[in-house]
């Protein structure tokens, strides 16, 4: 009984906190741009606006339209149960519990691709072509990350694999999976979520005919989908599991914040690349995750 | 020390990568200067005590490989109005890739090598094999002269990293031999670049290909 | 009732439909789904673990006793070839019919039960020569289904392809049987660990496998084959046929003494099938063609699987390595039920529409909801999603790669490029299946035959609502199939008997019933709640363009344009551009073309230069006597010299 009554309240706690991180990086950037930006809990508003309204759909949708976002949303949370909370630990924990979270994410994937085919619309479609054909790469980097802690600890569940910092490989990693985290979050430099030109969208553009309660639903995916990877993110890089546990709540906590911010920066200074360089920048990351694994395994062996 | 020397030359590496990804030439002109600077600094990590030899030699190759090199290349790069590289003959993804592949096969390569005891588990040997592995895929993958020169640049790095290993057995020998290479790197670069330059108006060396018989 | 006896009566059943089937459509049909029923109840007796069934005959068939056995690691493939092999026939009579085609409807009855009797032949056979004949059989028979379209000059073409292919395979496998039999003095087959001599033998087994496999680069044969043959004949060949090849590679990899490279090399090319496979899945823009390359893909996954499994019955078997079996056997299961299943769905499409070109199709939900459904079923399933029987056992191969990796050994040089490998063909699945899933089915109709689609009958329906049941199935229930699964395990190698089930597979089929649950109760709350908002439909987006037609939709091509430029120096792409020109132009045209680089750009070659040297030397041979006495003389008088030199050294 108290570990169900555990489970939900670490469930509660990622849904609820989730809808902070997009407040946070807007307002970071109205920060750098000298201006007042909109409040921190400004997701929450729009959610709350998007339950209420009608919905919109397309002509040519099928019901799948409406019910392909409510799986989305299911598998993000379900990827979410499995990631350990600093030492709080996960809902669920197996051996092999990350391969079934990067598989959840990617049933997200193609559940939103699914639903933006559904419109018929050629901007969609584009939408989807460049999601599915970046996802190749950014998979490819997050098994390898994940190849590195798990040589690193020798371990196959994600509680153990991200207790320990990783030496220098941690460096590395930070970098690889810092990209990932842009690349899978839709984030500059590798989409722009506020451009209003369809053609140069990713993410933005898969959702375009979604409405109401639907898109409220996406919108929170996308956010907890955010918070997902800024909790791996810290929790590789951070030794959680050798510090107390007030101190290990607030490295989390810090970690968080710090990739949020770091976020929220980067959209600040850099623009968003070229669709041509986007596969170099991946690449980047995955030979970073590369490289941490090697440093993983040669530290292991000397 | 012995993990910073490893650390610094883990940096080198990753500055090998940084080469071959960038198709902007300022960005490769610094990768270069960041590596030359970072491999200046290391015969001071060496040497236990530190004589004036070493660091004169520590002093000239930051100088040189930091910063004289680099501003004659950025030099020549705005006399020839060129700043990227825009069609190579190896793309950029497949260069990075070849070039993590050879630094994992070097690392791989480096626990076979017989070398001796107290070298075993320093990354020289892997760093060098990889930089000297970069700096030929950048001389054979790029068509301009300035991307060439950096891989020239990162060749030379290579074989600097090999001999450190040296610099304990023998060490004004090689202290010399360094100085000696980063003084005739410089005139050679300067003067083939300035003649390029001259001769065709253009750094592309494709056109140098009309100089067969 | 013994396996025996339900074999029997499998066999009686199924000679009937062979003897019956040309005239007699319904009496067939009843035939092979009781041959079919007990076949699957046979597997499932010996998979519940009564041990296994062996048979000798005291009569002899070309100078050898018969030999049958039937032990867990035949029942895994028979319940396959039963399942299959019946919804196949179920689909056929609506999908191939006496009215649709009066002259070869009854020929594809009657190869259809020879080529499943072939196959359970195979399955059996524990004779080297009567393997020989049987798998010589099947080939054959196969090849007759494979052309039941004789009008049609592709499937002709790619018949003739197959058959070549498939008897190069066979002649590796005629010196593999008869070297076999000349090093262990015996043509019956049987474990022979101990004897070292045979085990370079195995690469004669994986070479004549591989082909029937589909491995890479031996796949030539497949995605033509698979793409021309009748929807229901693709769904056999590309669920069942072609895992006879994995099963020989498993059958001999097991009972021989596999050399020590064997693993590596299995997982090596394991892995580069599934990555080149899938490349060129999602490159193709025809639907067939697509299934059939993913056939390669999945083929490599399964091989992985294995490759790892032998590298860790060398080290003594750790648990890693019963991860790895169990995940390439279960994989045997899951692509033989999803693949037939989107085989016939395909079937179901260009029976509809006639055209299996994705340029062709969408917007066939509104007028063939079932089949829509069923095929993004599979489509899930095959991505190796959760929460469907993909993802069971692609899990069960990550797992044990992962575990090979964090055991920090030398495997970490094979595993953790494997485990890459896998995550990368996962994500392409994703983007293939995404995109002929959607492309087909989603959207507007983008020609008038896919605006006049109709839903198939319910013979065809029900066959594909059986499989993709059976796909539901083995998604929920890995707990329950892994006693199976640890039989047909310690059949093949030894070093796997009595591994108990790993615990956190039983969490995962829990877990993935939990998130069937939650995702059609997620489902419901969100279209109930949008209801009650309002629901109000409208154009499509389309950024305010006047005339909106269904030819500005994304095609399968531009979908798969941005990986295809990524993978271009080796999918080769053939393109033609009329690029327009002036200021009014009048005609401009694209076409792109991914042909098969292997047969096209290497094996097309060599067969070139190989006719090339033929017609040289068929120049000789013009018919003047006197010519052929020449040559006779200069015959004699090159051997004399020769022979004259010889003496003199």
């Amino acid at each position: 009984m108290t570990t169900a009554l555990a489970i939900v309240c670490r469930l509660a706690l990622c849904l609820l906190l989730a809808p902070l991180l997009p407040g946070i990086i807007n307002k970071v950037k109205a920060w750098v741009a000298g201006r007042r930006g909109p409040p921190v809990l400004q997701l929450y508003f729009d959610l709350a606006r998007l339950w209420k309204k009608g919905v919109v759909i397309s002509e040519l949708a099928s019901p799948a339209f409406l019910a392909a976002p409510a799986v989305a949303w299911v598998a993000i949370v379900v990827a979410s149960l499995l990631l350990p909370l600093g030492p709080a630990g996960a809902s669920l924990s197996f051996k092999g519990d990350f391969i079934v979270l990067i598989y959840c994410l990617a049933l997200a994937r193609f559940c939103t691709v699914w639903a933006a085919m559904e419109t018929g619309s050629a901007f969609e479609g584009m939408g989807s072509a460049r999601e599915v054909s970046y996802a190749v790469l950014s998979e490819a980097a997050i098994i390898t990350a994940m190849l590195a802690l798990s040589v690193q600890t020798r371990s196959l569940s994600l509680a153990v694999m991200l207790a320990p910092a990783t030496g220098a490989g941690a460096l590395l990693l930070a970098g690889g999976l810092f990209t990932v985290l842009l690349a899978e979050n839709c984030r500059v430099p590798f989409d722009d979520p506020n451009t209003h030109l369809e053609l140069t969208m990713v993410h933005e553009v898969m959702i375009l005919d979604h409405s109401g309660p639907p898109l409220a639903v996406i919108l929170h995916g996308a956010s907890l989908k955010l918070l997902l990877f800024a909790l791996l993110l810290t929790q590789a890089v951070l030794p959680t599991g050798h510090l107390p546990h007030l101190w290990a709540t607030f490295g989390v906590v810090a970690g968080v914040l710090i990739v949020t911010v770091g976020v929220g920066l980067v959209e600040s200074l850099l623009a968003r690349f070229a669709f041509r360089r986007v596969p170099l920048l991946l690449t980047t990351a995955f030979l970073l995750c590369l490289f941490a694994l090697l440093v993983a395994w040669k530290g292991g062996a000397a | 020390m012995n993990e910073t020397l490893n650390f610094l030359v883990g940096i080198a590496m990753g500055l090998n990568l940084l080469a071959l990804g960038s198709s902007r030439l300022p960005s490769l002109i610094r990768t270069v200067a960041a590596q030359g600077i970072t491999l200046g600094v290391m015969p001071l990590l060496i040497e236990h005590r530190l004589e004036w030899p070493v660091v004169l030699v520590a002093c000239a190759t930051v100088v040189g490989k930091g910063w004289v090199i680099p501003s004659l290349l950025r030099r020549a790069m705005r006399t020839a109005n060129i700043d990227r590289e825009i069609e190579p003959f190896l793309g950029f993804v497949p260069s990075l890739l070849l070039g993590a592949g050879g630094t994992i096969a070097a690392v791989a390569l480096s626990r076979a090598l017989p070398l001796l005891p107290e070298h075993v588990g320093s990354m020289l040997v892997p760093g060098a094999l990889a930089s000297v592995l970069t700096g030929f895929v950048l001389l054979i993958g790029r068509t301009k002269a300035i991307s060439q020169v950096c891989g020239y640049l990162i060749l030379e790095n290579g074989i600097y990293l090999f001999g450190l290993l040296l610099i304990r057995a023998t060490p004004m020998l090689v202290d010399a031999g360094i100085l000696l290479d980063v003084t005739v790197g410089i005139f050679v670069i300067g003067i083939i670049v300035d003649r390029i330059q001259r001769a065709f108006d253009s750094l592309d060396t494709r056109k140098l290909t009309v100089l067969r018989e | 009732m013994s396996t025996g006896i339900l074999l029997g009566a499998a066999g009686c059943a199924a000679f009937a439909a062979l003897l019956l089937g040309r005239w007699l459509p319904r009496l067939w049909l009843a035939c092979v789904s009781v041959a079919g029923a007990a076949a699957f109840a046979a597997s499932a007796r010996v998979l519940s673990g009564s041990g296994e069934w062996q048979w000798r005959s005291v009569w002899t068939l070309g100078g050898q006793p018969v030999h049958l056995r039937f032990d867990a690691l035949s029942a895994l493939f028979l319940a396959l070839v039963s399942v299959v092999g019946v919804a196949g026939a179920v689909y056929s009579r609506s999908y191939w019919s006496d009215e649709h085609a009066p002259d070869s409807a009854p020929r594809g009855r009657v190869a259809w039960i020879a080529t499943l009797i072939c196959m359970t032949l195979v399955l059996t056979a524990s004779n080297g020569l009567h393997f020989l004949i049987a798998w010589e059989l099947f080939a054959i028979s196969a090849y007759f289904l494979l052309v039941l379209d004789g009008d049609n000059d592709e499937a002709r073409s790619a018949g003739r392809l197959y058959l070549v292919a498939s008897h190069a395979g066979t002649l590796c496998l005629f010196a593999f049987f008869s070297l076999l039999a000349y090093r262990t003095g015996s043509w019956d087959l049987g474990p022979m660990q101990g004897q070292a001599g045979v085990a370079p033998l195995f690469w004669l087994a994986l070479l004549g496998f591989g082909v029937k496999a589909g491995l890479f680069p031996l796949h030539i044969w497949l995605p033509s084959a698979h793409a021309n043959a009748p929807s229901h004949v693709s769904a056999l060949m590309s669920g069942v046929a072609i895992k006879m090849g994995i099963y020989g590679i498993l059958r001999f990899s097991g009972w021989l003494p596999a050399p020590a490279p064997a693993g590596w090399v299995l997982v090596g090319v394991g892995a580069i099938s599934a990555l080149y496979g899938i490349v060129f899945a999602f490159a193709q823009s025809d639907l067939k063609r697509l299934l059939a390359y993913c056939s390669v893909e999945n083929i490599g996954i399964i091989l992985m699987g294995i490759g790892g499994a032998l590298i860790a019955a060398r080290d003594g078997a750790p648990t890693w390595g019963v991860l790895l079996a169990a995940g390439a056997l279960l994989h045997v299961w899951n692509h033989g039920s999803f693949k037939s299943l989107l085989f016939l769905g395909s079937g179901s499409i260009m029976h509809a529409t006639g055209t299996r070109e994705l340029s062709r199709l969408g917007g066939l939900w509104k007028r063939m909801p079932w089949t829509t459904a069923l095929f993004a079923l599979g489509a899930v399933a095959v991505s190796g999603l959760p929460p469907l029987n993909g993802f069971v056992s692609e899990w069960l191969v990550a797992l044990g790669l992962f575990g090979a990796a964090a055991s920090r050994s030398s495997v970490v040089w094979i595993a953790a490029p494997a485990a890459i490998a896998l995550a990368a063909a996962g994500a392409l699945a994703l983007a293939s299946f995404a995109k002929a899933a959607s492309v087909a089915c989603l959207g507007a109709p983008r020609s008038d035959a896919a605006a006049s689609a109709h839903e198939s009958p319910g013979l065809m329906r029900g066959p594909m609502v059986a499989l993709g049941a059976v796909c539901a199935t083995l998604a929920l229930l890995p707990s329950v199939l892994w006693p199976a699964l640890a039989r047909a395990a310690a059949a093949w190698d030894p070093a796997y008997t009595s591994f108990a089930m790993p615990a956190p597979l039983a969490f995962l089929g829990g877990l993935q019933a939990a998130i069937a649950a939650a995702a059609v109760a997620a489902v419901l709350v969100l279209t109930t709640r949008a209801g009650r908002a309002g629901l109000r439909r409208a154009l499509t987006w389309d950024c305010g363009y006047a005339t909106p037609a269904p030819r500005i939709q994304y095609t399968a091509a531009s979908f798969s344009g941005i990986a295809e430029g990524w993978f271009g120096w080796l999918l080769r792409p053939d393109r033609h551009a009329v690029p327009p020109r002036g200021i009014l132009p009048g005609e401009a045209a694209r076409t792109q073309r991914v042909p098969e680089t292997v047969l096209e750009k290497v094996v097309g070659p060599i067969g070139g230069g190989v006719l090339w040297v033929s017609a040289l030397a068929r120049r000789l041979q013009h018919g003047r006597l006197q010519a052929y006495l020449l040559y006779i003389l200069i015959g004699l008088i090159v051997l004399g010299t020769a022979v004259f030199l010889g003496a003199l050294l």
